[in-house]
């Protein structure tokens, strides 16, 4: 289970910044950076509902605005929901 | 898009306002709905909210990257998480995986030795850096013959595929379960396959990698066996290529997303 509590929050976010100032400046990324910056990252990580369940319900806005949900977004055979980070930067 | 030709859609979902995903899909032409969880309400009822981000980062609100694969009435039918957030399952694994679809111009190699020949191939010729790439390998054995599965004593050897030199980081193949064949002379019972079957193999590449031609060299190795003789265990090396595409997110634009991790949110 991830942890919630924020005790470790500073030093995760300084392995993350550490690894993306090397990144920044084109410098290369000692393993250890790297595997802190993935630990920090990854931490207690969960990946939601498993095959066989159900997702949550959920309605967001596209780019265009219109409102959808899975009844909509759904191909014949279904759909491939992507989680991602950002798309902006 | 193979996934839209086996009756897929794609939907991808972040905590970007929806202004910021207009601007996304048009700067690099985007064919499916992006959706604007502001506020990540979405990300935490899936249980997915990444919990390590420091509140004033501005990673905080992101999702463990996680992909469903969910049918119409949202059953989860397949789930894909690969730790590091650059890294994704392709497309044309996850078509291949759930539908056996292999793009017209995909690479590969046929190896003939005796009484086996072996397919393999990926199902697509492209592919990124960091991927993680689906290999078909389909076994075809005349009647008599068999090769061998796992587990089997010292002396045989298992049927097998791997992909050598720097560019794989992880890789396996998932064979189907094999048959027990009983030696009644050997006072054996061995794990076997025989006629027809294929397996699917997985191949994280490496990241970065330059664009372009990606070859890779690969060996299987086998021991063909018949009821009356066994031949010697055999390895035969091959080769296959792949098309590294770059990347539309730059490296560049990845570098300014780590030093964003520096600053406070904007919003």
């Amino acid at each position: 289970m991830p942890d919630k509590t924020p005790h470790d929050l500073a030093e995760k976010a300084a392995a993350m910044r550490e690894f993306g100032r090397l990144r920044e400046a084109g410098l290369p990324v000692p393993a250890e950076v790297r595997e802190s910056h993935l630990w920090a990252t990854n931490d207690g990580y969960a990946t939601g509902p498993d095959p066989g369940q159900k997702i949550p319900d959920f309605a967001l806005p596209d780019q265009f605005g219109a409102l959808r949900s899975l009844n909509d977004l759904s191909g014949p055979h279904g759909l491939l929901l992507v989680f991602h980070r950002s798309a902006d930067w | 898009m193979m996934l839209e030709k086996n009756g897929l859609r794609i939907a991808a979902v972040s905590y970007d306002s929806q202004e910021k995903l207009a601007a996304f899909a048009q700067k690099h032409a985007i064919g499916f709905s992006l959706l604007s969880d502001k506020g990540s309400e979405t990300i935490r009822r899936f249980g997915i909210f990444n919990f390590n981000m420091a509140p004033d980062l501005r990673s905080y609100g992101v999702p463990h990257p996680v992909e469903f694969l969910v049918a119409p009435d949202g059953t989860v039918v397949k789930k894909y998480f690969v730790p590091n957030y650059q890294h994704r399952v392709s497309g044309s694994a996850i078509a291949l995986r759930q539908f056996g679809t292999v793009n017209q111009d995909a690479p590969a190699v046929t190896l003939e030795s005796g009484a086996l020949a072996v397919q393999i191939g990926f199902p697509s010729a492209k592919a990124y850096a960091g991927q993680e790439v689906a290999f078909l390998a389909r076994f075809a054995l005349q009647p008599g013959w068999h090769i061998y599965g796992e587990t089997v004593p010292a002396g045989y050897t298992p049927t097998a595929i791997s992909f050598e030199g720097p560019y794989v980081v992880r890789q396996s193949l998932e064979l189907p379960a094999a048959e027990m064949l009983n030696l009644p002379k050997l006072r054996e019972t061995l794990p076997v396959y025989s006629g027809s079957f294929q397996a699917i193999g997985s191949l994280l590449l490496k990241h970065p990698l330059p664009e372009g031609k990606l070859v890779l060299p690969g060996r299987l190795c086998f021991q063909l066996c018949s009821d009356a003789v066994c031949e010697a265990p055999q390895t035969m090396q091959f080769e296959l290529a792949l098309t590294l595409e770059p990347f539309v997110i730059s490296e560049r634009d990845l570098n300014r997303a780590r030093a964003s991790e520096k600053k406070p949110p904007r919003e």
